[in-house]
């Protein structure tokens, strides 16, 4: 969304946060990165609920 | 004999315990649900449907063709009395209710129970705030029917921005301590993703207006995440979020009254502002839903087993401290009345024992601040631990406490869509272990940081997606539903 992020004028407390390089919006997109993030992130998920209760 | 379990509610804790009761708990036993609605909702989608991107028929589905396939009697109706101890007649506990099914409404009737699950959610305090909700000036998206309306309002401002008129959107907190932050936050990311896919960017302001102390504190205090070589606050990541959407915030605000196109709220250092709008979806305080319990004489004792604002107590440590002295110990495990040894509260219905968040108050005297969030993944688990002791209890013949589920011990995953699409989709996967700050287990943090995640990307969305669909499957209680974990 690099070409959409809205420019916050400067002094602005919105001006401050980081703010994602291309590489990232690259990566957040990518297929086959996003498809191993999603074993991860479900391996996760499924760790904290088994845990949660007894 | 058989034993009788009685449920009310059917949301996500409600429809869970009674699931499970029934696939635990031998023909000879009777499980009865209580809901008002005739409708089971997946809420989390209701933010979908508050954009467009799914219909309303898509989150909701008729709960009696189940509940018959499965052997659970349902009564589409209201509770409103708990008689814990019977009344002059009989001794038999019971729950006075009203009927809301066409034929039968306004009726009332009496359901006789041997153990209690109270699951009956929240109210929707729109009252609370003069202005609030769609009865007033502001959306909603906590039901599926306000989802759906909002979305109406969203496509009329669409529309005006076409015809190249700015239109201004506040979406946030309604209610200086109302909760859910984290559905919020989503809506106004999926609007902002909207208006961007039809390039109509520059027309739109859109704030995010919250009670937070700092952006990214979602009711739980906040979180830390590994990233970029630091450990960094959820304010760093929530802030950069909503920088990337350019949406504009307003933090430590409660609001306190809605007009038409103008909210009125007050900061926390005590200054009161407004704030102009074209669309506004603020969510709610939540209350109890009005129950009254009465003793075997008739006299009202509701006070005794709940708190003032209608949700009831359970096995939390409700004494009065300060934030410095708050434990993890202070939170229920088994969600079981002190009253009463065969009533229990689960989901939201269960009064908690304290903010997660630090209170703070403004110099009118004013809370502002977010109370804890129940929604979700905790609600079912403890609806599933509150219908797993009930079960023991009833086979063994013995009382059972033997499973816990305390948000001070279990994790939470949230997962705050911020675009729509298998492909062009986004999603931020967040979370957290424990939901309760721990610092005497984690010093440093209050939470296990190995399993706390904060991290955008399509997968998020996936997931999402992913959920949506194994949710409504497992609710229906399709083969294998209970393999699916809450």
């Amino acid at each position: 969304m690099s070409e959409l992020v809205k420019v916050f004028p400067r002094y602005t407390q919105e001006a401050y946060p980081p703010i994602p390089t291309r590489a990232t919006q690259f990566w957040r997109k990518n297929k086959l990165y996003q498809l191993w993030r999603f074993i991860v992130l479900n391996a996760k998920i499924m760790r904290i609920v088994v845990g949660g209760h007894s | 004999m058989g034993s009788t379990v009685l449920v009310l509610g059917a949301g996500i804790s409600g429809h869970t315990a009674a699931m499970t009761l029934r696939r635990k708990l031998g023909r000879d036993h009777k499980v009865v649900v209580v809901s008002p609605n005739s409708n089971y909702q997946w809420v989390p989608s209701n933010i979908w449907v508050g954009v467009g991107r799914m219909r309303a028929e898509q989150v909701w589905f008729p709960l009696a063709p189940i509940y018959r396939r499965k052997g659970i009697e349902f009564h589409q109706a209201a509770a409103t009395v708990i008689h814990p101890d019977g009344d002059g007649s009989s001794p038999r506990p019971f729950v006075e209710v009203e009927y809301t099914e066409e034929g039968r409404k306004g009726q009332s009737g009496r359901i006789d129970y041997d153990w209690l699950v109270n699951a009956t959610g929240p109210k929707l305090n729109f009252a609370a705030i003069e202005g609030l909700g769609p009865e007033g000036f502001s959306e909603s998206v906590c039901t599926y029917g306000h989802a759906a309306h909002a979305w109406q309002s969203l496509q009329a401002c669409i529309s005006r921005m076409e015809k190249g008129e700015r239109q201004r959107f506040v979406i946030g907190m309604g209610h200086p301590m109302a909760t859910c932050q984290g559905a919020g936050f989503e809506y106004a990311l999926n609007v902002a993703f909207e208006i961007r896919n039809r390039g109509l960017q520059d027309l739109a302001e859109i704030t995010w207006l919250t009670n937070e102390y700092e952006v990214g504190d979602f009711g739980m205090g906040g979180a830390f995440v590994r990233k970029g070589g630091y450990i960094t606050s959820t304010k760093i990541f929530t802030e950069s979020i909503l920088a990337e959407y350019g949406i504009e915030w307003i933090k430590r605000a409660g609001v306190t009254k809605v007009e038409d196109g103008r909210i009125r709220y007050e900061t926390l250092d005590g200054g009161l502002h407004a704030i102009d709008f074209d669309f506004a979806m603020l969510i709610p305080a939540f209350a109890g839903v009005g129950l009254k319990v009465l003793d075997a004489s008739g006299a009202d004792v509701t006070g005794e087993y709940l708190a003032p604002n209608g949700l009831m107590k359970v096995d939390a440590d409700y004494a009065a401290k300060p934030y410095e002295d708050w434990s993890v110990d202070d939170w229920p495990s088994t969600y079981r009345s002190p009253m009463r040894p065969n009533v229990f509260a689960a989901g939201i219905a269960f009064a908690p024992p304290h903010s997660i968040s630090k209170p703070f108050e403004s110099p009118r005297g004013t809370k502002i601040y977010p109370t804890p969030p129940r929604t979700g993944m905790p609600s079912g688990v403890i609806g599933k631990v509150v219908a797993l002791n009930i079960v023991e209890s009833i086979t063994s013949g013995a009382e059972s406490l033997r499973h816990k589920a305390s948000m001070g011990r279990m994790g939470a995953a949230c997962i705050v869509s911020s675009g729509y699409g298998l492909v062009h989709g986004m999603a931020a996967t967040m979370t957290v272990f424990p939901i309760v700050p721990d610092y005497a287990t984690y010093p440093e943090w209050g939470r296990d940081i190995g399993y706390t995640v904060g991290e955008p990307g399509l997968a998020g969305h996936w997931l999402k997606h992913f959920m949506h669909y194994m949710f409504m499957y497992k609710a229906r209680g399709l083969p294998f539903w209970s393999l699916i974990p809450e």
